[in-house]
């Protein structure tokens, strides 16, 4: 069963665009990343289905139903943790946090249960005012609010901005924790190494289009890096003549290319070079979509 | 329900010190009474001194402002500007608050539909404006029989307390209007001043030229004191008028904040 099916979903914000013809199906149980640089319409789609703004042509149904119709039963279930998130200052966290569960038709006390283990798993006092908060404590609020009343789909907006790493793994293992009793996960990220811890699909969009559908497993497999090489000669050209290199570029002492392929074939390669320092490191998504997905746009 | 009570508990000091001001502003009035009464043909006769524009543009009415009815009338004229004032920020900041402070996102997005928010936050304006009333008119009340001199009808005394009501509950339904047209409110007193104030005076201007159709156009002047002592009733037209500006009004908040697209805050 899919719990997110979207046919020809789209957007315009008056004349500019926020996305067209988004065609989204996320089945049950499943972790979705959702992936596309800034502006590419990942918060419009998930604003959509949470009907915080109205489609303009299209539609969305979670659990089968239609979003616009259903809006407040079909939210029953969500649980939804945006990139910034903001609550009443004058709140104390667990005002907040209760005022968040009595719009639940859930059992109070398991929730109120669960807020408190899960304070207590992120360290959070629940006593401080809203106010008094740093940044990443009030993503915690955000993380409690969106999990506590255990929902079936969790939608995230890019949610990892100001988690240190320890929480933000903590946090992984709790999405996987909620995923393996039954969650289904919409994950939406700019940075392609989170979705690839966590997701077991991708969807790539780019200028409020879906371009790519694809396995983690698959995009893993033609992962691309970027080198950044220095030698101790003038390197040759010829010598970097792999198969899998792109974007070749020599400078001095210095090589930067992009390589996609496996990682075995290229590190033979380096092997022969005189190397004094090498890097390699995750292009940043405009590289992806300008090289792995060259072809696909020439079609 | 949640909604209704959380916006109650998140108002209650600021309903706490508009209570507290207007009645302030009713005691203080009400205690200089004594000092206008005790010699009122001398004070009338000053009174009569100022030009009769300067009279009309401070409401002052020579017949009636030495009576309890007429001076507590007068004095209403500002505790209902108050009042005003209390109610368009109350309309403006209760729809306007999530938008202004981002929580939006939090609300909105929780099962429940747009309109039963709208309806929970105007239930729970309406019972402060209700709130504030019932001590202003209990206030009204005590500080009229500690101060007059002679018996009065606690009915017209209370007619005219009333009036600050209804005047409250258009400058709701326009507050919840703004708040809904504005689109991003970033502060509720810079919406709502103007907007009483540019009223408040329209109103007075129309006075002061002795236009009578101005007084459609001010809710200050739907409700003639003078007309109150005299019939001890109010304009039914004007109560109509009130009706219609408040359903319109209110219906196109409902609809506007129903189809409104809730933007990302950043």
């Amino acid at each position: 069963m899919n719990v997110i099916e979207t046919t020809k979903l789209t957007k315009y914000y008056g004349k500019s665009r926020g996305i067209i013809d988004v065609d989204m199906t996320v089945a049950e149980g499943e972790i979705y990343g959702f992936i596309g640089p800034n502006g590419a319409g990942k918060s419009t789609t998930i604003r959509t289905l949470l009907g915080l703004i109205h489609p303009t042509s299209g539609s969305a149904t979670i659990f089968g139903k239609d979003v616009t119709a259903s809006g407040p039963e079909i939210r029953q279930e969500v649980g939804y943790l945006p990139s910034e998130v903001f609550y009443y200052d004058d709140m104390r966290v667990i005002d907040l946090l209760r005022y968040s569960a009595s719009f639940y038709r859930k059992d109070r006390t398991a929730i109120e249960a669960r807020i408190k283990s899960l304070a207590e798993l992120f360290d959070l006092d629940l006593k401080k005012k809203i106010d008094d908060l740093s940044y990443g404590n009030k993503k915690k609020v955000g993380i409690i609010q969106g999990l506590a009343h255990e929902p079936k789909l969790i939608i995230l907006d890019e949610p990892t901005g100001g988690l240190d790493p320890l929480i933000q793994q903590q946090f992984f293992h709790l999405l996987k924790e909620e995923n393996a009793k039954g969650a289904t996960i919409l994950f939406s990220s700019h940075i392609l190494s989170e979705v690839q811890k966590l997701c077991d699909r991708v969807a790539i969009i780019k200028d409020g289009s879906i371009i790519k559908v694809e396995q983690i497993k698959t995009l893993l497999e033609n992962s691309t890096k970027r080198f950044k090489l220095e030698l101790v000669e003038t390197p040759v050209a010829s010598a970097f003549a792999v198969d899998g290199v792109s974007d070749l570029a020599i400078t001095n002492h210095s090589v930067s290319f992009l390589y996609r392929g496996r990682v075995n074939e290229i590190t033979k390669m380096l092997a022969e070079q005189d190397l004094v320092d090498f890097l390699v490191e995750e292009p940043d998504l405009e590289e992806i979509f300008m090289h792995y997905y060259k072809k696909e746009d020439e079609q | 329900m949640n909604v209704f009570l959380r916006e109650l508990s998140a108002y209650r000091k600021s309903t706490i010190i508009w209570c507290a001001s207007l009645s302030a502003i009713l005691i203080v009035f009400m205690a200089l009474y004594p000092a206008f009464t005790s010699d009122v043909a001398a004070t009338k006769q000053v009174l009569g001194q100022f030009p009769e524009a300067l009279r009309t543009a401070l409401n002052i009415s020579l017949s009636d402002f030495f009576t309890i009815y007429g001076f507590y009338g007068y004095l209403l004229n500002f505790a209902i500007l108050a009042g005003a004032i209390q109610a368009m920020n109350l309309g403006t900041g209760i729809i306007s608050k999530e938008v202004a402070g981002k929580t939006a996102d939090f609300l909105l997005s929780k099962p429940m539909t747009r309109g039963r928010v709208v309806s929970a936050k105007l239930a729970a304006a309406f019972t402060i404006i209700v709130i504030t009333n019932v001590v202003f008119c209990g206030v009204s009340y005590l500080a009229a029989l500690m101060v007059a001199t002679e018996t009065f009808a606690i009915g017209t005394l209370l007619l005219l307390a009333s009036t600050m009501f209804l005047v409250q509950l258009v400058f709701l339904a326009l507050g919840a209007l703004f708040a809904v047209l504005i689109p991003k409110i970033k502060s509720v007193i810079a919406v709502s001043m103007p907007a009483v104030f540019t009223l408040y005076i329209v109103g007075t201007l129309g006075d002061v030229l002795g236009n009578d159709k101005v007084r459609y156009m001010s809710p200050f002047k739907f409700y003639d004191t003078a007309y109150i002592i005299k019939n001890v009733g109010l304009e039914g037209k004007f109560i109509a008028l009130e009706a219609a500006i408040i359903i319109v009004a209110i219906a196109a908040s409902y609809v506007i904040y129903i189809k409104k697209d809730v933007r990302a805050s950043a």
